[in-house]
């Protein structure tokens, strides 16, 4: 008797704690997921009255895309060096804007709004810096490299990517590593520094140790985003020029929506998923091992 | 442990009930696609149909235009569904039939109608007399497999636009004939001239649907004048048993090309492709010639301080005046109106069909178009309308029968232009050679299914 009254009580309160969100990441998320991952054997089209089951052979078609695996190793390269350079520029930053700067609560607010642009916008933002601004800058300052807009160079538009994506990101993650800086104990630091620890030591031995745990958050975000960029690569490039920068989840849509491959579109999409989730979780599992106890 | 295991099962039952309730639903709809009955609307509440537009530019056109029908007819009301420019639009539309909710008109592109083809109420001379009123020629446009799908309503050309002020500055007043520009050696000359005065002579829009979508399709539809001669050339090229390449008329405008990027505008960086910039450019006269179509007028009058008299000269594509193409400039029919008849009631269609012939062959009706600037292809529109400069070129072509047909654009599939017009960007900016560039569409060509 009391223990299934006990029963009821639980069942109760998970309903009432996690149903709601529960249900609302299963109707977005997880069934969505996993209709799309059926779709993926099937050769649907929304308009199309019937379809069929047609087994493997969207997977197939996605081996022999050339052009999809060429944006593959394109993505990948985007999001190493976006990773890399956000990371370093905000772990810079961070370091900076902790120690005495005058103003830093203003810096850091700066620096954090970028973050606050949703990403179309920032990409017109920057595509009209580039298309405009810069060509200007070129020709005023006779510099032939900047007389011609960033945007219509197949490698200097993937450039411009990892700029702009640094700079909407290194703010945010600046926030998360000051939260790190301010988080090593301070009975540590004194104990380093009565041991002769300075500066760089200090950084090297002390503070990057005790912030892996900020590492692992920021690297995570940066991977995972990356690979996902949609909006600033519509926005900057829509990839041009002649589709050389057409990011994986671009290739994707444009597959799905504007080729009628459906089918193939979404087992590309698992793919992404599939790369991004071994990424995200090796990168996870790795830097975990660099983690200290303070 | 016990208790991890009952989170365990709480956690299961919870997923299959959420999917269960949500599983219905998913299904239902892949297989009620079909035809729907007519169970709905008593015969006294007013029927609501629905306006799906993908152009863009005139939402407000139809609004009005609908917002005047309910008035004369106010058991009809018409919901616009408008749509932006790059907002998405073929999503929406495809998001639209897989949720059941298909809009009962639509207003789109000739690739639209293909794909939707098994949607679509035929018209027939019984469900749609007005079509008779239809120009020569305007309704085989619509006519897809043999069936007559989407009405047309509006008609556009595209060509070597020209200002006006720009070029008699260079000739004198008047002396300037573009019926003398028929051969690629006449424009070489024109051009020259022109650039020894001092102005650049043309302009290339460096993005894929101009130059990929407008110019490399010319190559296919100067074929022939039939339609059937650009859609069969394609055939051959997807089967393999022609190459583009072996055209004389893909290697003629690919050398005119060569000519247009000599003296394009945008020589520095052809491929910055900002359409304002560009437009405003050659508003101001700051180049004398610009490969774009009359649309060009709707983005230019938003404009202050521009030249306002442009006309078309043909785009030559070999020496000889005689050929098909040479002194002819595009006329194509951009929209069609299209009904659906797979998930809309009997009465829904009817009240669609009724409201279509009101909007093409009544004055009333015809009077919102015209007013926004587009010159219908319809016999009984009224003859005393003054367009801009633009239209009535290319309307002064069509009266002399010297229009190319660009009939094979409506089977070209949707991602064509983006991935040939790629390639043709590529070549433009001489990343790839022209033998790449064949070698590129035919590959693209033969992997279209």
């Amino acid at each position: 008797m009391d223990r299934s009254k006990r029963l009821i009580n639980k069942i109760g309160s998970f309903v009432i704690f996690m149903g709601p969100s529960l249900i609302a990441f299963s109707c977005v998320l997880l069934i969505p997921f996993l209709y799309g991952f059926y779709l993926t054997f099937t050769d649907y089209s929304p308009i199309s009255i019937t379809y069929d089951l047609v087994g493997l052979s969207n997977y197939k078609e996605v081996f022999s895309d050339k052009e999809f695996w060429g944006q593959f190793f394109k993505t990948l390269r985007y999001v190493f060096y976006s990773t890399v350079f956000c990371n370093l520029l905000a772990f810079i930053l961070a370091y900076l804007l902790t120690s005495n700067i005058r103003g830093r609560n203003f810096l850091r607010g700066g620096f954090f709004t970028p973050n606050l642009i949703g990403g179309i916008v920032l990409g017109y933002i920057w595509k009209f810096i580039f298309a405009n601004v810069v060509t200007q800058l070129g020709s005023i300052t006779g510099y032939e490299a900047l007389t011609t807009s960033f945007l219509t160079h197949p490698e200097r538009a993937i450039v411009a990517m990892i700029i702009v994506t640094v700079w909407q990101y290194a703010g945010y993650l600046m926030l998360i590593y000051i939260a790190g800086f301010v988080g090593i104990p301070k009975d540590i630091q004194e104990a380093s520094e009565i041991d002769g620890a300075t500066g760089i030591t200090k950084l090297v031995r002390i503070t990057i140790p005790l912030m892996v745990p900020s590492f692992i958050i920021c690297l995570f975000i940066m991977i995972s985003r990356g690979f996902m960029t949609y909006d600033l690569n519509l926005a900057l490039t829509n990839g041009q020029p002649y589709g050389s920068t057409r990011l994986l989840s671009m290739h994707i849509y444009q597959k799905a929506f504007q080729a009628n491959e459906y089918g193939i579109g979404q087992a590309e999409a698992i793919v992404l998923f599939v790369t991004v989730a071994i990424a995200a979780v090796s990168q996870v599992l790795l830097t975990k091992r660099f983690e200290v106890e303070a | 442990m016990k208790r991890r295991l009952s989170t365990i099962i709480l956690v299961a039952i919870a997923i299959t009930l959420v999917l269960t309730a949500c599983t219905p639903g998913t299904t239902g709809s892949t297989k009620t696609n079909g035809e729907v009955d007519s169970t709905a609307s008593s015969s006294k509440s007013p029927v609501k149909i629905t306006y799906f537009n993908t152009s863009a530019e005139v939402n407000t056109m139809f609004e009005d235009m609908f917002k005047r029908y309910n008035e004369i007819y106010p058991d009809v009301v018409i919901e616009l569904i408008p749509t932006g420019i790059g907002e998405g639009q073929q999503e929406k539309l495809q998001s639209l039939y897989a949720s059941g909710n298909a809009p009962t008109f639509m207003n789109v592109d000739p690739a639209n109608v293909i794909e939707y083809e098994d949607h679509l109420l035929e018209f027939t001379t019984e469900n749609a007399p007005w079509l008779s009123l239809a120009s020569d020629g305007a309704v085989d446009g619509g006519t897809f497999g043999g069936k007559v799908l989407g009405a047309p309503w509006s008609v556009q050309g595209y060509g070597l636009l020209y200002n006006k002020r720009v070029v008699d500055e260079v000739f004198g007043e008047g002396n300037f004939d573009p019926a003398t520009i028929n051969t690629r050696d006449a424009l070489q000359k024109f051009f020259e001239k022109i650039e020894a005065a001092g102005v650049p002579a043309t302009m290339l829009h460096g993005a894929n649907w101009s130059i990929g979508g407008h110019y490399l399709t010319l190559s296919y539809a100067v074929q022939g004048p039939a339609t059937s001669d650009g859609t069969g050339f394609i055939d051959k090229i997807k089967a393999g048993t022609a190459k583009i390449e072996d055209s004389p008329i893909f290697q003629g405008y690919m050398d005119t090309l060569d000519l247009l990027a000599k003296h394009n505008y945008n020589k520095a960086d052809p491929l910055v492709a900002d359409f304002n910039k560009d437009i405003q450019a050659f508003a101001e006269g700051k180049c004398a010639t610009f490969f774009m179509g009359d649309w060009a007028w709707t983005s230019l009058v938003t404009l202050e301080n521009i030249d306002e008299e442009y006309g078309f000269i043909p785009v030559p594509w070999s020496n000889n005046p005689g050929d098909y193409g040479n002194t002819e400039v595009v006329m194509v029919l951009p929209k069609f109106q299209c009904i659906n008849k797979s998930q809309n009631t009997p009465e829904q269609q009817q009240a669609a069909l009724d409201a279509l012939g009101w909007m093409l062959s009544e004055p009333e009706g015809q009077q919102f178009f015209i007013d926004a600037g587009f010159f219908m292809p319809y016999k009984n529109v009224r003859d005393d309308v003054v367009y801009n400069s633009m239209t009535t070129s290319i309307s002064e072509y069509a009266q002399k029968g010297k229009t190319i047909n660009l009939g094979c654009f409506s089977y070209i599939s949707g991602d064509a232009w983006t991935e040939t017009g790629n390639l043709m960007l590529k070549y433009l900016v001489g990343a790839i050679d022209r033998d790449e560039l064949a070698k590129g569409i035919n590959d693209y060509w033969q992997s279209v299914k």
